[in-house]
C-alpha cells in the first residue's frame, strides 16, 4: 500500500502551479521579445527560398526581404531604382542598358556586380521561372554584362513592359559566386539563401518560423527593425486570433468576416494595397468555353453577363473589400484601364430576352431548353458545369443562384489546383470556369494571356476561353511593341472595346489585398520589401 | 419482446426519439423546407427571425432549408457507408474467426493492409485527386470502414467458438451454416451494433472534416458540409455553426444510444 | 520462453514486408492515375510547352508509369523516397523533421485521454444505464460528435484569447531560443491546446471501450464469486475488473494510432503545429507526389509497428496469446 493521500497532495499541488502558471504569472515568465523583432504570419510552408527558379507566391512572399530587383515598383506601381540606379532606353525599345549601383555587397560580403544580373537571368529567370520566361524569353535575345557595373538587355523588337518586370517579385538577383556551376533546384543554398536585402537569413525550422536579421549593410540604410520572424500558420482565423493575443504582428490577408471586428480593433491596424506576391490587380474571372455549343452564341454570353449582379459579389463574398470589375483591364493598371466602357448591366429581364431569341426557352420555373440552338439538341436542359479551386467556390454558389433567377443551372464543382489545371487547360473539359486573373503591372503580364490565340494552351492561366480573334493578336502585337504611352493606351482601349463586344469572359471583381498590423508598428509598405521601412514600439 | 426492452430503458427511448427526428427531417425535410437552399432569400449573415427561422449564410441563403434538405445526404453517406462495412466486416470477420488457419491469416493480412493507412487521409487524397463526389465519399469510406468491424467480429467468434454452447453445438455434429447463423451471428450482434453506431458518427463527422479542407461537393448539401462552412464564421454568426453542429450531434446520440440499448437487451449487459 | 517471444516479433515483421510492398504499390497508382498534372502545380501561372517538358525532364516524369513504378521501388527498397518537387531536397528528411511533432502531439492526447476516459468509464460501468451513465455517454458522444476544428475554434477563443493562458499557435514562442527546461516548458505550453482538443475526440471511443470492457469483466464468474463472498462493488471494479479489462483497452490504443495521426493534420492545421500531417495535406495541394507517397509509407510503418508493440503488450499482459 502506498500513501495514497501523499500522492494526492502531489498531484493537486503540480496542477495547482500548471493552472496558476498559466494565468497571470507566468505571463509574465513566458518568453518576451525584444520589440524591435516583427513577426509575420505567413499561411504555408515556402519549401525553399530562391524565388528565382518558382512563382510560387509563397516562396516570393517569404523571401522578398532578402533580395532586391534592378528595379522596384513605388505604390502606383511606378519603376524607382534598386540595383540599378539608372537605365537607358535605346533603338526604339529594343535596347535597354541598366547601370548598377556601385558597391553593394552580398549579405556574405562578396561584392555585388553585373556577372550576378547575367547569371540570375541566363540560369535561373529565363529557364525556372514561369512568368519572366514566358513573357521574356521568346523575345529576348541576350543579357549581357558590358562592365562590372553595365548590363545590357537586346531584345529582337521593342519590348515595352521591360521596366514593369524588373522588380524583386518577378526578377529577383541572386549570387552567382553561390549557385554559379551547380544545379539551382537542388542547391543547398536555397535553405540558406544570400542576397542584397534589407533582411539577411539566419534560420529556417521548416512549418514552424523563417528568422531574418536586419542588413545593416542595406544600399539604402539598415532599417528599424532588428529582426524579421516569418511564423508559418496555415489557417486563417488562428492569423486572426494570433494577431489578436499579440503573438504575431502582421498579417498578409484578412479573411472578410473578421474584417469589421479588426477595424473596430484599436490594437490593430489595416493597410490596403495593390500589390501581392502572386501577382497584382488581380480580376476575379468566369470564362466560357468557346468551343462548346452552348457557348457560340455571343447572345448567350451576354445574357448571363446580364444576369451577374457584381456588387453582390463585392457584399457578399468580399465583404465589401475589392470593387466590381467595370472594364477587361483593371483599374490599377491606370493608363490601360478603359473606366468610360458599357460592360453589360445587371439586368435580368434583358438576360431573358436575349436567352429567350438565342432559342433558350422557359416553361417552367426550372432551367430553360433549348429549341433551334445550333449544335444543341431539342430539348437540352440548360445545366452547366462550373470549375473553381476550392478556395474561389464561393463564387460558383453566389453565381449559382443569381443565375437560377433567369433559368440557368449551375453545378459548381471544386478541383485542386493540379486537377483544375490539367482538366480546364490541358483537356479544355468545361462548360465555365473561373479563375483569379492577376493583370500585373502592365497588360503585356498578366491580360495579353487571356486573350491571343497562341495562349491558347495546356498553361494555367492562360485564353481559357480558347477565345480567337486575328484582330485581337494584331491589337496585341502592336500594344506591346509600342512604348508611347499614349498610342498603348489608344490601342489598349481599343482592345478592351472588342473583348467587352465577344464576351468571351464576364469580369466580375477586382480583388484588393489587406493587410493587418498590430498598432505598436508603423511605417509599412505594400511592396515585397513590407517591413524594410517599418519600424515597432514596445 | 426485444422491441419493448429497448424501450423500456431511458437511454433507448432518448435514442428513439432523437433518431426519429433526424430521420423526420431526411423525409419530408425538402417538402417542409421554407427556401429553395441554393438561392438567396435574405440578407448576409441575418441573425435568427421569423423570416429565417435559423438565419442566413453569408451569401444570404437560408440555414434552415439548408439544414432540412442536408439531412438526405447526410444520412444517406451515414448509413450506406455503415451498410458496406456490415456485410463486408462481418463476413470476413466471421469466415476469418470460424474458419481460422491459413485463411484466417490471409483474411487478417488483407485487412491490415487496409486499416495501416488511416481512413481520413485515403479520403482526402482520393477526393482531393480525383474531385469530389457523393458515390466517392460513399465507396471510400464503405471500403476503409470495413476492417475495424472485421477485427472486432473476428475477435468476438473466437472468444465465443471455445463456449460452451458453440462446442455443443459442434459435438452433436451441428451444420456450420447453422451454428453461424444460430449461434454465432446472433450473440454478435451487440458488438457489431455498437461498432457501427460509432462509425455512423465518424462519418457525418468526416465529411465535416473534409468540407474543412475544401473538399466538400457544393451539389449536395449535407450537415457536415454546413458546419464546415460556419467555419470561417463561428465569432460572427454562431447560427451558421450551432445547427448543422445540433442535427449532428441529435443523429450521433440518437444512434448510440439506441445501440447501447439494443446492445442491453441483447443481454449485453 | 525468451525464444518464443523473439519468433513471435521476427514472425511478426516478416509479414510487414508484403504489406508495405502493397501499400507503396497501390499508392504510387492512386497518385500517377488520378487526374490533374504534377508540372501544372508547380509551374503556377505561367508557363510553355517547353517548359513544362523540361520540368518533366527533370523529375523523370516524362518515363513510363512502370517503368516509374520500377524505379520507385527500387528506390524505396534502398531507403531513398526521392526528390521533392517543391522542397527541391530529398524526401525522407523533409518527412523525418516533422515526425517528432506529430509523435509528441498524438502521445500527449493519448495520455490525456486515457487520464480522463479509464475512469470516466469505470464510472459509469458501475452502475451501468444509470444516471451517472447516461451522463458520461452523452457527454463524451457529445464531444465525438462535435468538429474538431469547432473544439479548437472554441478552445482559442476562451483559453487563449478570453483568458490568456495558453498561446494561440506553433511549437514554441516566436524568435525565441530557450534550452533546456525553459524550452521544455516553453513547448508544452504550446502543446497543452492542440492535445486537448485532439484528445477530446478521442475520449468519446476509450470511455465507451473501457465500459463495456468492465461490465464483461464483472460478469464474469470468479469476480460474481468474490462478490457474493462479500468483496466491496468499487474494490471489485478497480482490483479485479479494471487491471484486466486493460488488455482490449491496449489493443484499442494500437489500431487508432492510425486515427489519432490523420485526426491529428486537422488539429496541426488550426494550431500551426508543425506536424506531418500538415505536410500531407500540403503536398496534395502542390502535387508534391514523392512527399504524398513518402508519408503513406512513413504512416503505415509507425502503425504497423505500434500495432506490434500492442501485441507485444498484450502478450505480456495475457500469456495465452504466446502460445498460439
Amino acid at each position: 500500500m502506498y500513501d495514497t493521500a501523499g500522492h494526492r497532495r502531489r498531484f493537486s499541488g503540480l496542477l495547482l502551479s500548471i493552472l496558476m502558471c498559466g494565468s497571470a504569472a507566468c505571463a509574465r515568465e513566458r518568453f518576451t521579445r525584444d520589440p524591435a523583432t516583427l513577426v509575420a504570419a505567413i499561411a504555408g510552408d515556402p519549401g525553399q527560398l530562391n524565388p528565382a527558379i518558382t512563382t510560387n507566391g509563397g516562396v516570393h512572399t517569404a523571401a522578398g526581404l532578402l533580395y532586391d530587383g534592378l528595379l522596384a515598383l513605388d505604390d502606383s506601381l511606378r519603376p524607382t531604382p534598386a540595383l540599378a540606379v539608372r537605365w537607358d532606353v535605346e533603338d526604339g525599345g529594343a535596347r535597354y542598358r541598366f547601370h548598377l549601383r556601385q558597391g553593394v555587397r552580398w549579405h556574405d560580403g562578396a561584392p555585388f556586380l553585373a556577372a550576378d544580373v547575367v547569371f540570375t537571368f541566363e540560369q535561373m529567370l529565363l529557364r525556372y521561372h514561369a512568368r519572366t520566361r514566358a513573357s521574356m524569353a521568346s523575345s529576348l535575345l541576350s543579357v549581357a554584362a558590358v562592365d562590372d557595373s553595365t548590363v545590357l538587355f537586346t531584345f529582337r523588337r521593342p519590348y515595352a513592359p521591360l521596366l514593369q518586370q524588373l522588380d524583386v517579385s518577378e526578377a529577383p538577383i541572386l549570387p552567382a559566386h553561390l549557385y554559379a556551376g551547380r544545379d539551382p533546384l537542388r542547391n543547398p543554398v536555397n535553405m540558406a539563401p544570400v542576397g542584397t536585402g534589407p533582411f539577411r537569413f539566419v534560420s529556417y525550422t521548416p512549418h514552424s518560423e523563417i528568422r531574418y536579421a536586419v542588413n545593416d549593410r542595406y544600399f539604402r540604410g539598415p532599417s528599424a527593425l532588428k529582426a524579421v520572424v516569418l511564423r508559418i500558420i496555415p489557417d486563417e482565423d488562428t492569423q486572426v486570433a494570433a494577431l489578436e493575443a499579440g503573438e504575431v504582428d502582421w498579417l498578409f490577408a484578412v479573411p472578410g468576416p473578421a474584417r469589421r471586428r479588426l477595424a473596430g480593433d484599436a490594437r490593430v491596424r489595416l493597410v490596403r494595397s495593390a500589390l501581392s506576391a502572386g501577382g497584382s490587380n488581380c480580376i476575379t474571372t468566369l470564362g466560357f468555353n468557346l468551343e462548346r455549343a452552348w457557348f457560340r452564341d455571343v447572345r448567350v454570353r451576354k445574357a448571363i453577363a446580364h444576369a451577374v449582379n457584381r456588387p453582390q459579389f463585392v457584399e457578399r463574398v468580399l465583404f465589401g473589400e475589392g470593387r466590381a470589375a467595370d472594364a477587361p483591364i483593371s483599374s490599377g493598371i491606370a493608363f490601360a484601364h478603359a473606366s468610360d466602357i458599357a460592360v453589360p448591366a445587371f439586368d435580368t429581364v434583358e438576360a431573358a430576352r436575349l436567352l429567350e431569341a438565342a432559342g433558350w426557352r422557359r416553361t417552367d420555373t426550372g432551367p430553360r431548353t433549348a429549341r433551334g440552338v445550333a449544335g444543341v439538341q431539342d430539348g437540352t436542359r440548360f445545366t452547366i458545369g462550373f470549375k473553381a479551386l476550392p478556395s474561389q467556390i464561393v463564387y460558383g454558389d453566389l453565381l449559382r443562384a443569381q443565375l437560377r433567377g433567369v433559368g440557368i443551372d449551375l453545378r459548381p464543382e471544386p478541383l485542386e489546383q493540379a486537377v483544375f489545371a490539367a482538366s480546364v487547360f490541358t483537356a479544355r473539359d468545361f462548360d465555365t470556369a473561373i479563375g483569379a486573373y492577376c493583370n500585373g503591372t502592365d497588360p503585356e503580364i498578366g491580360v495579353r494571356r487571356m486573350y491571343v490565340t497562341s495562349s491558347i494552351a495546356p498553361v494555367p492561366f492562360s485564353n481559357m476561353a480558347g477565345y480567337r480573334s486575328t484582330t485581337m493578336d494584331s491589337l496585341f502585337d502592336r500594344a506591346g511593341a509600342s512604348i508611347a504611352l499614349s498610342e498603348r493606351r489608344r490601342l489598349y482601349h481599343e482592345i478592351q472595346a472588342l473583348a467587352v463586344r465577344d464576351q468571351p469572359y464576364v469580369w466580375l471583381v477586382e480583388t484588393s489585398n489587406l493587410r493587418a498590423h498590430s498598432a505598436r508598428c508603423h511605417g509599412f509598405s505594400g511592396s515585397s520589401h513590407f517591413a524594410a521601412t517599418a519600424a515597432c514600439t514596445k | 419482446m426485444l422491441r419493448g426492452d429497448v424501450l423500456r430503458r431511458p437511454s433507448g427511448r432518448l435514442g428513439v426519439v432523437l433518431l426519429a427526428v433526424a430521420l423526420g427531417m431526411a423525409i419530408v425535410g425538402p417538402v417542409v423546407a421554407p427556401y429553395d437552399p441554393f438561392a438567396i432569400t435574405g440578407g448576409s449573415l441575418t441573425a435568427p427571425s421569423v423570416a429565417h427561422a435559423m438565419g442566413t449564410d453569408s451569401l444570404g441563403r437560408d440555414v434552415l432549408s439548408a439544414v432540412l434538405f442536408g439531412a438526405r445526404t447526410s444520412l444517406l453517406v451515414a448509413f450506406a457507408v455503415s451498410a458496406i462495412a456490415l456485410v463486408f466486416g462481418t463476413a470476413i470477420g466471421l469466415t476469418a474467426g470460424y474458419r481460422g488457419g491459413y485463411i484466417d491469416d490471409m483474411l487478417m493480412r488483407t485487412t491490415e493492409l487496409f486499416q495501416v493507412i488511416p481512413r481520413f487521409f485515403i479520403a482526402v487524397v482520393v477526393i482531393a485527386l480525383f474531385g469530389p463526389g457523393l458515390d466517392r465519399i460513399i465507396l471510400v469510406l464503405g471500403f476503409t470502414s470495413w476492417p475495424t468491424l472485421a477485427r472486432v467480429v473476428r475477435g468476438e467468434v473466437i472468444a465465443m467458438r471455445d463456449l460452451d454452447f458453440v462446442r455443443a453445438a459442434v459435438a452433436i455434429g451441428a451444420p456450420s451454416g447453422h451454428i453461424v447463423r444460430r449461434q454465432l451471428l446472433p450473440n454478435l450482434m451487440p458488438t457489431v451494433i455498437v461498432t457501427l453506431g460509432l462509425l455512423f458518427g465518424q462519418v457525418l463527422l468526416l465529411e465535416a472534416s473534409l468540407g474543412f479542407l475544401g473538399l466538400a461537393d457544393p451539389g449536395a448539401i449535407s450537415w457536415g458540409m454546413l458546419a464546415a462552412q460556419a467555419h470561417g464564421f463561428l465569432r460572427v454568426a454562431w447560427w451558421l455553426a450551432l445547427f448543422p453542429g445540433l442535427a449532428i450531434t441529435i443523429t450521433v446520440l440518437g444512434v448510440n444510444l439506441l445501440a447501447d440499448a439494443y446492445a442491453a437487451a441483447l443481454g449485453r449487459d | 520462453m525468451y525464444e518464443v517471444t523473439a519468433r513471435f516479433v521476427a514472425g511478426r515483421l516478416l509479414q510487414v514486408v508484403p504489406t508495405v510492398l502493397a501499400i507503396v504499390i497501390i499508392s504510387f497508382l492512386l497518385a500517377h492515375l488520378a487526374p490533374g498534372d504534377p508540372v501544372l502545380a508547380l509551374a503556377g501561372e505561367h508557363g510553355d510547352a517547353a517548359y513544362y517538358a523540361f520540368m518533366r525532364e527533370r523529375f523523370g516524369l516524362d518515363q513510363s508509369l512502370p517503368r516509374q513504378l520500377a524505379i520507385y521501388v527500387r528506390q524505396v527498397a534502398t531507403g531513398d523516397l526521392g526528390f521533392s518537387y517543391v522542397y527541391g531536397r530529398d524526401t525522407l528528411p523533409v518527412i523525418l523533421e516533422r515526425v517528432p511533432a506529430t509523435i509528441l502531439l498524438t502521445t500527449t492526447a493519448l495520455f490525456f485521454s486515457l487520464l480522463v476516459a479509464i475512469p470516466l468509464g469505470a464510472i459509469a460501468a458501475a452502475r451501468p444505464h444509470g444516471g451517472r451513465d447516461i451522463g458520461i455517454s452523452t457527454m463524451a458522444l457529445g464531444l465525438y460528435s462535435t468538429p474538431a476544428f469547432w473544439v479548437a475554434q472554441l478552445a482559442i477563443l476562451g483559453l487563449s484569447l478570453k483568458l490568456g493562458i495558453f498561446p494561440v499557435q506553433g511549437m514554441t514562442s516566436a524568435g525565441g531560443d530557450p534550452a533546456g527546461l525553459p524550452r521544455a516548458w516553453d513547448v508544452a505550453r504550446h502543446l497543452a491546446l492542440p492535445a486537448l482538443v485532439l484528445a477530446s475526440q478521442e475520449i468519446a471511443v476509450l470511455v465507451r471501450v473501457t465500459r463495456s470492457t468492465l461490465l464483461d469483466e464483472l460478469a464474469r464468474d470468479h469476480i460474481r464469486t468474490a462478490r457474493a463472498k462479500g468483496l466491496g462493488e468499487a474494490r471489485a471494479l478497480v482490483r479485479h475488473a479494471l487491471p484486466r479489462a486493460m488488455l482490449p483497452v491496449v489493443s484499442i490504443v494500437g489500431a487508432r494510432i492510425g486515427h489519432l495521426i490523420a485526426g491529428a493534420s486537422i488539429v496541426e492545421i488550426i494550431f500551426g503545429w508543425p506536424g506531418m500531417g500538415r505536410l500531407l495535406l500540403a503536398s496534395l495541394q502542390s502535387r508534391d507526389t514523392p512527399i504524398l507517397l513518402g508519408i503513406f509509407l512513413v504512416v503505415s510503418l509507425t502503425v504497423v509497428l505500434v500495432n506490434l508493440l500492442s501485441d507485444l503488450a498484450h502478450a505480456a499482459l495475457d500469456p495465452r496469446i504466446r502460445v498460439r
